[in-house]
């Protein structure tokens, strides 16, 4: 399963022990060997085409409780390794944080793990990835889809994960990309949506991908020949997969995460409206909210058995029974919340410094059937999927605008589109407002989320089921 | 820095010339960046990262194209690397996108002044105290908690082609976000400064903490804004992130793509005569100057809104081909989404002219008004109709009077950016640059008001 070079494992281990020479608190080599493959397309044409090595080694030093991460990406050159060490051990010493960074107990994971693949990626020839591009933009434009912008990525890699504590992580990792910018002429305006196909898994992934990108496209085009039937006033929802995936990462996942609650991405993606509540007794929901947090569930976008510290991945539940139960921590804020680490740091390249992140976030599925959320609403609105969407920088104030939904009435999900409801709520709101969730789960939203500076795009998943929302008062 | 990297990039345009190439660009890039974190009035963490990088792209049979990027270990890795991306050019598909490069290369390339810091080396070191005397005058203005990113560096890069081009550049930069708090959550400020030359910049990196802390103070005990229609004070990094998509959309891969409002409306009114918008990569202290582009064609000054009056897409060699016209010296290997690069016409500077207001008259209106500092997470529901929210954050005012009033928080624009830029009404004389999280592309903008703009809030 691993088949990462000796030689750059050796480069990696050179460093770790290049560090340990200098007395270090805590050093850490994350090394990523592999390639990817990249296609952008434009109806159906090719608009550019890339293979890529991907390779470098990102450190990590703590010096006197000062952190600092260096990266190189020359990494078979010893000497700029050395000087990156160097290096980092100086600006870690230099930091001198008022507060000293403690990682906690320590961790000395040695583990092997990979993506189970049928095909490798690297099996699979240029000519039958173009293949199915192409194929899936006819697919497209024969739905009357007028303007496709294509983007696809294949990824091979390892990782390789050592650290002075003694942790030896060595994974294999497989993921595809896709992103479809779709635009259809529609009744009023042009409609557009942004189809997301990403996973962790080999070729045999794409299996499902014509009919899947058929499936979108046609609801795309339906929403632009038929969607022109505005509702006002105050009225019930019932959300599908999709958005109760998105409301899920967005209104939950990301407050709960560890470092936007203390502060640390205050001047980015932001602090958290978790920050003044307590963990197992503030109410921000119903009873019917639990929102799990999980990164073991194979083939999705934010799959892991080990995270980038080498920390056992497991299932986080965010939100329990309407309160807030567990924020996601790596090592650093484990120990800043008095807890250990639930296996949340992630980080999107060798040339970043592995951050608090979601995986795959979801809510815990319900008692109800789907007919018996719909049933007893008189006037509503059933929201397949969305389209414009934001949320204030405390993860408190969110809007989401519906892209493909429906007239309810008496009971009934009719025929009848309802073009773009806005829910504004806040997060409590939102989730105070929810009385039943259906018994199924799909992860119907993979991904790519972005936090810190320099960005970190990391893939991920979100889902749910359907889950019922009453009285919300149109934006 | 550049010696072996030259010799680097020389060898692999001459593999790519062994392997009969008809093109082969190579960008050499030698970066050393350094970061500091802080938050809570300390230091998270310290990085640097070191990037030795060739940029790739040839063409063989005519138009079948590929890009690439790897790290250069040695002679026979750069053979092996470009001749496996030839044999990837040889199995894509022919691209239709593509219709040449730069032919006309000259060495006479304009000089850009004030580009390159000599002491970046030492600098390394001071950084993390300019960066503690940010945080102390946040601070001193009124902050509680202070967070930020300082980033700052040098890039060298050389650049060569089969059809003649050798350039090289070396620039340095520096770019600081500062957030200020009060104790509440929602009470904050942000200050913001870039530029090009790290070793004098001290003044203006207080300036925007000093900024930041007494912004933070003043928004303390906000009060739940009322949705309705108002006129909008933009602060220039609010301007950067909206108004400013407008002429990022004069960018034909982008109107292919359906990612542009602009496909039809060459020649149309956009905003009034005042307003003029500009493409220019020679711009000073511009982060995005340079030289010339990756295909060894001068940068220039582009006017894309003059007199409010869209004139201008920017070019590279191909789309102008295809489109008519001539390139803008605008080619570059451009991200496009997950990992992909392509060559395309790319943004350099975006200039907006300096108006002649001053803050005192754009605050002075008979309309009910407000102000905005700072905004995030903007997100359209259509590219080409340019409806779309933004979330205002960090300081935010009702004008009462001609002066910042009441502070008020939790709202969104909710509006259409073509039909905002049309109804632009005052620009102050108090331009900029802004580039930061929200706003990619390095932005001249002074503070703007837009008229009539539509203001939402949750619903519950």
């Amino acid at each position: 399963m691993i088949n990462m070079t000796e030689a750059s494992i050796d480069q990696a281990n050179f460093g770790l022990e290049y560090a340990q020479q200098n007395n270090v608190q805590y050093a850490e080599a994350r090394l990523i060997d592999g390639t990817r493959t990249v296609f952008v397309l434009q109806n159906g044409n090719i608009l550019s085409g890339s293979t890529l090595p991907w390779q470098g080694i990102g450190f990590r030093v703590l010096v006197n409780g000062g952190l600092a991460f260096i990266s190189v990406d020359d990494i078979f050159n010893r000497k700029a390794i050395k000087k990156a060490i160097d290096t980092g051990i100086k600006m870690a010493r230099t930091s001198n944080p008022k507060e000293k960074i403690d990682f906690g107990e320590t961790i000395s994971n040695v583990a092997k793990w990979g993506i189970p693949t049928e095909e490798k990626i690297s099996d699979v020839t240029t000519d039958r990835m173009l293949e199915l591009l192409v194929e899936m933009d006819k697919v497209a434009e024969s739905q009357n889809i007028s303007t496709r912008a294509n983007i696809f990525e294949a990824q091979e890699s390892n990782k390789y994960i050592v650290t002075s504590e003694g942790t030896q992580i060595h994974a294999s990792l497989s993921m595809l990309k896709f992103i479809g910018i779709l635009t259809a002429k529609g009744l009023l305006d042009s409609e557009q949506k942004m189809i997301d196909l990403t996973r962790s898994t080999g070729w045999e992934g794409t299996k499902t991908w014509l009919k899947e990108y058929e499936n979108h496209c046609t609801r795309i085009a339906k929403v632009a020949a038929q969607s022109d039937h505005k509702l006002t006033g105050k009225i019930d929802f019932v959300v599908g997969p999709e958005v109760v995936g998105i409301i899920c990462h967005e209104n939950c996942g990301h407050p709960s995460e560890g470092d936007r609650i203390k502060g640390r991405e205050g001047a980015q993606a932001g602090e958290s409206f978790w920050r003044d509540l307590k963990l197992g007794e503030s109410r921000v929901g119903s009873e019917h909210v639990t929102i799990l947090e999980d990164p073991t569930i194979l083939g999705t976008g934010g799959y892991y058995l080990y995270d980038d510290e080498g920390v056992q991945a497991r299932e986080r539940v965010l939100i329990k029974e309407g309160v807030i139960n567990e924020p996601l921590l790596n090592r650093e804020f484990g120990v800043k919340f008095g807890m250990a680490s639930n296996a949340a740091a992630r980080s999107a390249d060798f040339n970043r410094e592995p951050i608090i992140r979601m995986a795959n976030t979801y809510m815990k599925p319900g008692n109800f059937t789907s007919d018996e959320l719909i049933e007893d609403i008189s006037s509503g609105i059933y929201m397949l999927s969305f389209t414009e969407w934001n949320i204030d920088d405390r993860r408190y104030q969110s809007k989401y605008v519906g892209f493909e939904c429906y007239e309810i009435q008496n009971g009934e999900i009719t025929e009848t589109m309802v073009r773009r409801p806005v829910m504004e709520l806040t997060s409590i709101g939102l989730f105070s407002s929810i009385d039943g969730v259906s018994k199924d789960l799909s992860f119907d939203f993979p991904g790519i989320c972005g936090k810190s500076d320099p960005g970190q795009g990391v893939p991920v998943h979100a889902g749910g089921g359907m889950i019922r929302m009453r009285g919300i008062r149109l934006g | 820095m550049g010696n072996l990297l030259q010799s680097y990039v020389e060898k692999a345009v001459e593999f790519g010339e062994q392997l009969g190439l008809d093109v082969i660009i190579i960008r050499g890039l030698e970066k050393i960046h350094n970061q500091i974190r802080f938050s809570q009035n300390k230091i998270d963490i310290n990085k640097q990262w070191h990037t030795n990088v060739l940029e790739v792209f040839l063409v063989v049979d005519k138009n079948f194209i590929a890009t690439g990027e790897f790290s250069p270990s040695n002679e026979a890795y750069i053979k092996d690397q470009i001749i496996s991306l030839t044999e990837f050019a040889r199995k894509m598909s022919p691209s239709p996108f593509y219709q040449g490069v730069e032919e006309s290369v000259t060495s006479n390339y304009p000089i850009i002044k004030g580009g390159y810091d000599s002491s970046i080396d030492s600098y390394r070191e001071k950084a993390p105290e300019h960066v503690i005397a940010c945080i102390n005058a946040a601070c001193e203005a009124g902050a509680k908690r202070v967070a930020g990113s300082y980033l700052f560096g040098e890039t060298y890069s050389i650049l060569k082609s089969s059809m003649g081009l050798y350039g090289q550049d070396q620039a340095t930069f520096f770019n600081l976000t500062v957030r200020a708090f009060q104790d509440e959550l929602d009470a904050s400020g942000q200050g913001l400064s870039c530029g090009r030359i790290p070793t004098v910049a001290e003044k203006d990196l207080l300036t925007a903490a000093t900024r930041a802390g007494t912004f933070s103070k003043l928004h303390r005990n906000a009060v739940q804004a009322k949705p309705g229609i108002y006129d909008v004070v933009m602060a220039p990094a609010v301007g950067a992130n909206l108004l400013g998509t407008i002429p990022s959309m004069a960018n034909p891969v982008a109107i292919m793509m359906g990612m542009s409002a602009l496909g039809d409306k060459m020649g149309s009114s956009l905003a009034p005569e005042f307003v003029n918008v500009d493409d220019n990569g020679l711009f000073k202290d511009g982060l995005a100057s340079e030289p010339f582009d990756i295909e060894g064609t001068p940068h220039q000054n582009t006017p894309i809104i003059k007199n409010g009056v869209f004139i201008n897409l920017i070019h590279n060699t191909s789309t102008s081909r295809i489109m008519g016209g001539q390139t803008t010296g605008n080619s570059n290997l451009t991200n496009f989404g997950i990992g992909s690069k392509f060559l395309a016409p790319t943004p350099t500077n975006r200039i907006f002219n300096n108006g002649d207001h001053s803050m005192e008259e754009i605050l002075q209106s008979e309309n009910p008004t407000i102000f905005v500092s700072c905004n995030w997470y903007t997100r359209y529901t259509s590219r080409i109709s340019t409806e779309y929210s933004t979330i205002p954050r960090d300081a935010a005012f009702l004008v009462e009077n001609g002066e910042l009033g009441v502070p008020i928080k939790n709202f969104r624009i909710s509006d259409n950016l073509l039909r905002q830029f049309e109804n632009i009404d005052a620009m102050g004389k108090d331009r900029v640059q802004v580039k930061w999280w929200e706003v990619n592309v390095p932005t001249f903008i002074p503070s703007i008001r837009v008229k009539d703009c539509r203001i939402t809030t949750a619903t519950q």
